[in-house]
């Protein structure tokens, strides 16, 4: 807590999105949601549409609290998720969030088979909680991703596990699948640059969707992606690098690890959300 | 913007210098990106001319041939990041060779990138995410993006403006479980030494657990099946080197009431649980 809060000393000056002491104002505007993205005015961010924010807060981890109920939560019954986040100064409850991608809070759940996929959106209570419903429907282990943004902060992408008690599922071990995925209204097409990803190196995840037409903007990008390793250990939140409402969309991941990965993505056509999922093998180089 | 050839954007980091492929090409900092999926020749011609002044502009390659790729830098992000999670270790008369100034951590970016991303370093040891630890030091995503964006696109240093203070290091080093002599034990009275599966016979105020002895490359998973049926997941080992070792003090201390089981702990390992400090 101590190192959290001498931290919280050299950035509780930071709280509110304004230059760092060391930097000329009006310097550099960031988009806080791709750190990457910056100019010399300000402007959005041509990538996610983010208002440029000036300088640079450091980049601080927020607390998320999360409770589950009942206890225990049992499989294919009703529970309650509530998040709570702190800072990381004085551990209060964070009151002012920003917008990202049209949501305060973005939620992924996923199973430890890796067969449940969910990207929902908790609503902000009276108590400043976000909360939502959900039924877990199986047994196992639950990884649980709070995606928000607190007013003056940097974007925080924060894991949480749930255990439902009861057998845990069987996983069965990732083999290539780039096949073509039919999805709600859309096929969806992979190929990879290079063909076979090399774990810390880009990967170039080249999706091309069918139909090509009527795509639309979902939740404010051209595409969501959320990417997990086969033991449960990495989980990616990516958003495209080139989409312009085409039928070519893509995305670039840096895969940490020589694991294989699941990517599930998102796109939305007439007002469908699509979600297809790819298993990617991922090698040394040299391996 | 269109679909059919090129397309001009704020880019993310790359190096394209080290791509034989001609599938992408894009330069960055305060920089766009040149990018065609198909036009692959009219972008190999185009590409030269506008990169290469652009670096020129706006890279800062001072200590190195590597074009610059990124808008991160050393002096802005990368140096409060390793203030932070790395320099009580790696610093002059640390027990590591020191990555306290630019000129010592250039050589070392690429092996920097792969032992942060294997998460051998910082040498945290659990999986971020189980169990919440108010003394937690593993990067957060935001922070591999950082550094694996700088190591990738070229390592600048960046204007000398943006160093943070120097006076603050001393304070943030010092909050790193490594700092001092991280080979001393957590020691405590009423600790209870859980070896296998293991029943509390009465309540236990939990404040954190200390590995005292952890088989090699283990990976296991620790839990707290509560008598009422709840299961709280405690501390996820994965990668937990003995040579660094340290505790994992709970954000919050957990209340285990008699009868509850500690699981998760293989043969050979010894988890110390350690008990709340008493007002």
């Amino acid at each position: 807590m101590a190192f959290l809060a001498l931290i919280g000393t050299l950035a509780a000056a930071q709280q509110t999105p304004q230059p760092l002491a060391s930097q000329n104002a009006g310097d550099v505007y960031i988009c806080p949601m791709d750190p990457d993205v910056r100019s010399n005015n300000p402007g959005k961010c041509a990538r996610c549409g983010m208002a440029l924010v000036a300088g640079l807060p450091d980049p601080v981890e927020y607390h998320l609290a999360l409770s589950v109920t009942p206890r225990p939560v049992k499989p294919g019954q009703p529970a309650s998720l509530s998040f709570a986040v702190h800072d990381p100064w004085k551990n209060r409850t964070v009151t002012n969030f920003q917008l990202v991608h049209e949501k305060l809070f973005h939620m992924f759940v996923v199973s430890q088979d890796l067969q449940v996929f969910l990207h929902n959106h908790p609503t902000l209570g009276s108590d400043v909680n976000f909360h939502y419903d959900y039924v877990f429907p199986k047994s196992g282990m639950y990884r649980v991703l709070g995606d928000f943004y607190p007013d003056g902060a940097t974007p925080q992408l924060i894991a949480k596990s749930v255990i439902v008690p009861g057998p845990a599922p069987k996983v069965a071990a990732l083999t290539r699948d780039y096949s073509p995925k039919d999805a709600e209204n859309l096929n969806v097409e992979l190929v990879t640059e290079p063909q076979q990803p090399i774990s810390g190196a880009k990967t170039q995840l080249m999706f091309r969707v069918k139909p090509g037409e009527g795509l639309e903007k979902y939740l404010g990008a051209w595409g969501h992606m959320l990417v997990a390793s086969d033991d449960f250990i990495d989980m990616i939140h990516e958003h495209p690098f080139i989409a312009d409402g085409g039928p070519q969309i893509q995305f670039n991941v840096i895969f940490p690890r020589a694991k294989s990965y699941r990517v599930w993505v998102q796109f939305q056509r007439k007002g469908v959300v699509n979600t297809a999922h790819f298993d990617i093998p991922v090698k040394q180089l040299g391996q | 913007m269109g679909t059919q050839t090129s397309q001009i954007r704020n880019s993310e980091t790359s190096n394209w210098t080290s791509r034989t492929s001609a599938v992408q090409t894009k330069i960055s900092g305060f920089g766009f990106e040149i990018r065609d999926w198909f036009n692959f020749k009219l972008l190999r011609r185009v590409r030269y001319l506008l990169v290469l002044p652009l670096a020129v502009l706006v890279g800062t390659p001072a200590f190195t041939h590597d074009i610059i790729t990124t808008p991160v830098t050393w002096n802005r992000e990368i140096s409060r990041i390793f203030y932070s999670r790395c320099a009580a270790c790696h610093r002059e008369g640390g027990r590591a060779f020191s990555l306290m100034e630019y000129q010592e951590t250039f050589p070392w970016r690429t092996a920097i990138k792969e032992e942060i991303l294997e998460r051998r370093m910082p040498p945290w040891g659990a999986v971020k995410g189980f169990g919440d630890f108010r003394n937690d030091q593993a990067l957060t995503p935001e922070q591999l993006e950082l550094v694996t964006s700088w190591s990738q696109g070229g390592s600048p240093e960046g204007e000398a403006k943006d160093l943070p203070p120097k006076d603050k290091l001393d304070e943030m080093m010092k909050e790193s479980v490594w700092y001092g002599n991280p080979a001393e034990e957590d020691h405590r009275a009423g600790e209870i030494m859980a070896k296998g599966d293991f029943k509390l016979t009465k309540g236990f105020l939990l404040d954190g657990l200390f590995p005292k002895t952890v088989p090699e490359n283990a990976s296991f998973q620790i839990l707290a099946e509560f008598p009422d049926g709840r299961i709280e997941p405690l501390l996820w080992l994965d990668g937990y080197n003995q040579k660094f070792a340290h505790s994992f003090l709970l954000r919050a201390p957990i209340d285990l009431p008699a009868g509850t089981m500690i699981t998760g702990i293989p043969s050979g390992a010894t988890i110390a649980l350690l008990p709340a400090p008493k007002d």
